[in-house]
């Protein structure tokens, strides 16, 4: 089992530094695709545009070396499902927004397998919170949960 | 060190890579700056619908006066404005599927924001003439001031595309950058 919580671990981390790494140096894109979705005012959209990509790489890299795992899983199921919170309101409110889930190059129109998608990426990130830290994690060696 | 040193290292870093990036973009790249309060305000939501009807509209296009309610073949619209990044790249696309549908559909863009390619300049026809060039435009491209085909047409953000049958139903609307494959076959649809 812990190796199989590590090898989700590490997926997760993987996938969040990506969509993270696919989005830094794109705000402009970004900021578009979350205003899309008209579920938050403007003045928090701008800064969220900046720092969310960042947040993902660090949650994502936490993820990865199993650094205050269950924390970083807790963040990242928190994250995914607020994605298909957005993404549903939109779908239901007949809004074509873009999903923009990595960066600029991913034009998907946010839908529902998208919803199930996110649904099913946070239900992994929440099994890594339950079973953390799982092996090969810093964790384990500092003694931090 | 212990853990939570490095955690507060950590998020210390991660504090400063955002103000660092937010600075550099701020000093470095205003405009870029620009283009991301333009882009966080959400665009107004026409009243263009899918298997709708589609709303008349007219336009100065660089190829002449177009005509909604005169066109007997099926449209292909955009409205984009200069400033978004997914609208210049889209322009690569849009030369593609009109070097291959231009003679059987009718193309035109519309410009739909009181912006500037810089972000910070109101819109003008000048600017758009400007993205036309730079951005090596082959289809029908017009200036709209009044923005009115953005508040009847634009859905969740730039680029929105609207594909318009000839008995003038909307057969397909979506916005953001949509690829070749699916607006080529969206375009086959209203041609069968």
């Amino acid at each position: 089992m812990r190796i199989a919580v590590a090898l989700v671990r590490i997926a997760m981390g993987v996938m969040l530094v990506a969509a993270g790494a696919l989005k830094i140096g794109h705000a402009p894109t970004l900021a578009a695709a979350i205003a899309g979705f008209r579920l938050l005012p403007s003045p928090i959209v701008a800064p969220l545009s900046i720092g969310l990509p960042f947040l993902e790489v660090f949650v994502g890299l936490y993820l990865i070396v199993g650094f205050y795992a269950r924390t970083a899983a807790y963040v990242a199921t928190a994250q995914y499902l607020l994605y298909a919170f957005a993404i549903a309101s939109a779908v239901i409110r007949g809004i074509p927004a873009n999903c923009g889930c990595f960066g600029p190059g991913d034009a998907a129109t946010a839908d529902w397998p998208h919803v199930a998608f996110d649904l099913v990426l946070g239900a992994l990130c929440a099994f890594v919170a339950w079973r953390a830290p799982g092996a090969f994690a810093l964790d384990e060696r500092l003694n931090t949960r | 060190m212990n853990q939570r040193k490095i955690a507060l290292i950590s998020v210390a870093i991660l504090i400063l890579a955002i103000a660092g990036y937010y600075a550099w973009l701020r000093f470095e790249r205003p405009a870029q700056v620009a283009q991301v309060q333009q882009a966080a305000q959400p665009a107004t939501l026409g009243k263009a619908q899918q298997t709708g009807p589609a709303p008349e509209f007219e336009a100065a296009t660089t190829a002449g006066h177009f005509d909604l309610a005169e066109v007997k073949k099926p449209v292909f619209l955009e409205v984009f404005a200069t400033w978004c990044p997914h609208c210049q790249r889209e322009t690569a696309v849009l030369n593609k599927l009109y070097a291959a549908y231009g003679k059987k559909v009718a193309f035109v863009a519309v410009s739909g924001s009181d912006s500037a390619m810089d972000g910070d300049s109101p819109a003008s026809a000048a600017d758009v003439l400007k993205f036309a060039t730079i951005f090596n435009v082959k289809y029908p491209i017009a200036y709209d001031g009044r923005l009115a085909v953005a508040d009847l047409y634009l859905q969740g953000g730039y680029p929105t595309i609207a594909v318009i049958d000839a008995k003038k139903t909307v057969s397909y609307i979506n916005s953001g950058e949509l690829p070749y494959d699916t607006l080529a076959a969206e375009i086959q649809k209203v041609l069968k």
